[in-house]
């Protein structure tokens, strides 16, 4: 049954001592589908994604991912992580620092399509620690598709993106989903939660409403997304 | 200036400390345990050097001195014969030994008297108070009235009348620098790759966590040896520190203290959150093993339980390789150079797999 999914998250819980950041999520993700992760800060999303990739063992509940059972070494070939920081080697050039992704995943062809996608190929050269935010966030975002991943798990990736290159990562998203690839996306923007195919909210841990935009704006009894989420929000809180 | 602004950097500064227990512990702890450590070391380090004495004299004077060398509170003699006394040398039993000749109380009726004196001659320290011991007991002979000349013969195992103190320290500290910088180095740039962030990615990732050790190492190893020829090339030719070894033996000793001073920086990195606790680590294992190690005072010395806690430290066997290649010639057919090298091996092999593990247990 899993194996229709590309990512399968069963009732998982985690607990850092006695707070609970994730209490019971069970949610799945076809294969070709952007899904998007809502929920205000703190809520959960961060750790989620990072089970999802093995970096956090759950406490209880299981995740698999391509049909293999997280953690699994094996199963991280094919998976893309841009993490909500953008992590990079601040001493070496944009450069080296997405050939070097690229050539722990055994991919190093991809790196000049990797560099000009983020539009960074001009600034390939540049040190990272000289880049502005915004290009940072590139940076980081080609390290993490340069080896074409079937499973892409994107954290807040267009925090300081401006507007036209957002739209431009959107539409490449998108076109990558066309082409089989799986993306997970968290985020707090609205017009951005629009353009997934599915969208999860989350908070205090738990998976509060799923379904399409559409879906979401009728469970939570607005036409504004923004609205239905604070009211399916406030529900729960209430 | 303002005192309040002031005053707001300081308890900014103070309030931080409050919740890193580790580095007030340090701050307070770490000054006595050196202090009780460093006393203890010296006031407890009682042994007076042991001296062999063989006593070939057919006339009875002979008997005189080496009676008053036991009395002697310099030294701590036992008779020995003299055809075992180099072999005492060698396995460090005895630091030296006087030989007596046969015809001692015929030198001393003739005005010369020349006694042999075997000196290990490694440890500058030592020679001094066999000397002393020895000076004294002929003065007792003196006293007995005649005008006697005193000529010891005196024969060095290593070393020789030229060698001084940087000799003996030098090849210690040739290895105690390259392992040292290596470290600090080592656990700051493991460090980085945590707080950055890029850890984690590096986790997400199909590297298995020994290939991220292993590659580490080797960067770094790269590094090391650049030093450690750098820093072998100074000792040598600038400052000529005295060789008798096998200078590619140096190095190799060299480099595998430098490896497992990477190892052991990747280890210790996985339990510091900061490069402030990072750099603790500095006094914490840098400082008890320069003083326990035998750079500084030889381990025979240290008064008992401490030569036990030296003897499974790495820098130990470090230590002692060095100055068994550099000071006494040792080459790998040496039994105890085999020792000191494989010792250390062990500890590069023992950082490698714990800091391994380790690792992974850090970011399950
Ligand atoms: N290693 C950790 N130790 C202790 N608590 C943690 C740890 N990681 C996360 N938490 C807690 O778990 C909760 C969820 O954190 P998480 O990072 O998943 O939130 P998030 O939804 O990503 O928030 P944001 O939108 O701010 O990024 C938070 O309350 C956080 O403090
Ligand atoms: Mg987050």
């Amino acid at each position: 049954m899993s194996e229709t999914y590309a990512v399968n998250v069963d009732d998982v819980s985690k607990s850092f001592g006695s707070f609970k950041a994730l209490n019971g999520v069970t949610l799945r993700v076809r294969q070709g589908e952007i899904y998007g992760l809502l929920g205000p800060n703190g809520a959960g999303k961060t750790t989620l994604i990072r089970a999802i990739c093995g970096l956090v063992e759950a406490n209880d509940g299981s995740v698999t991912v391509l049909g293999q059972r997280m953690p699994n070494v094996a199963v991280l070939r094919h998976i893309g992580y841009m993490t909500q920081q953008a992590a990079l080697y601040p001493g070496l050039s944009v450069e080296e620092n997405v050939a070097f992704f690229a050539a722990i995943n055994s991919a190093e062809a991809g790196v000049k399509a990797a560099l000009e996608l983020v539009h960074l190929y001009d600034r390939r050269k540049s040190v990272v620690s000289t880049l502005s935010g915004g290009m940072r966030q590139r940076c980081s975002l080609a390290c993490a598709l340069v080896h074409r991943p079937d499973l892409l798990l994107l954290d807040e990736p267009t925090v300081g993106i401006d507007p036209q290159l957002r739209v431009q990562f959107w539409d490449y998203f998108r076109q990558m989903a066309a082409d089989g690839t799986t993306l997970i996306v968290s985020s707090h923007v609205m017009d951005e939660a629009d353009r997934c195919q599915r969208l999860g909210l989350i908070q205090y841990g738990r998976l509060l409403a799923e379904g399409s935009p559409a879906d979401i704006r009728a469970q939570g009894g607005s036409p504004n997304l923004e609205e239905a989420f604070l009211n399916l929000a406030g529900r729960r809180e209430s | 200036m303002s005192g309040r602004r002031v005053g707001a950097i300081t308890r900014r500064l103070l309030q931080g400390f409050r919740r890193d227990r580790r580095t007030l512990a340090l701050l307070f702890v770490a000054p006595i345990v050196i202090l009780a450590l460093l006393g203890y070391l010296l006031r407890g380090s009682s042994t007076a050097p042991n001296v062999g004495i063989a006593n070939e004299d057919t006339g009875p004077l002979g008997a005189v001195v080496a009676g008053s060398l036991h009395q002697s509170s310099h030294i701590d003699a036992t008779d020995i014969d003299a055809s075992a006394g180099d072999s005492k040398l060698k396995d460090g039993s005895l630091v030296a030994y006087i030989v007596l000749p046969a015809n001692f109380s015929q030198q001393a009726q003739a005005g010369t008297i020349a006694p042999e004196v075997h000196l290990e001659g490694s440890q500058p320290g030592q020679d001094s108070p066999v000397l002393q011991a020895l000076q004294q007991s002929l003065i007792s002979i003196a006293g007995q009235g005649n005008n006697i000349h005193f000529a010891p013969n005196i024969h060095y195992l290593y070393g020789g009348p030229n060698f001084d103190t940087l000799d003996y320290f030098g090849a210690a500290f040739i290895g105690l620098v390259v392992f040292f910088l290596v470290f600090v180095i080592t656990i700051v740039a493991f460090l980085n790759e945590r707080t950055q962030g890029t850890l984690e990615r590096l986790m997400a990732s199909p590297l298995r966590r020994g290939e991220i050790v292993v590659g580490y190492m080797l960067g770094f190893t790269v590094l090391a040896v650049i030093q450690s020829i750098e820093v072998l090339v100074f000792s040598l030719a600038v400052l000529r520190i005295h060789n008798e070894g096998n200078v590619f033996l140096i190095f190799g000793m060299e480099a595998l203290m430098a490896i497992a001073a990477v190892n052991l920086g990747i280890f210790l990195s996985m339990f510091a959150r900061s490069e402030f606790q990072a750099v603790q680590f500095i006094p914490l294992v840098i400082v008890p093993q320069v003083l326990l190690s035998g750079v500084i005072f030889p381990v025979s010395s240290e008064p008992g339980p401490l030569q036990w806690l030296s003897n499974v430290l790495p820098l130990t066997y470090a230590v002692n390789g060095m100055r068994d290649i550099m000071v006494k010639g040792a080459d790998l057919t040496w039994s105890s150079l085999q020792v000191d090298v494989a010792v250390v091996a062990g500890f590069f092999l023992l950082f490698l797999v714990a800091g391994t593990a380790t690792l992974r247990r850090r970011v399950a």
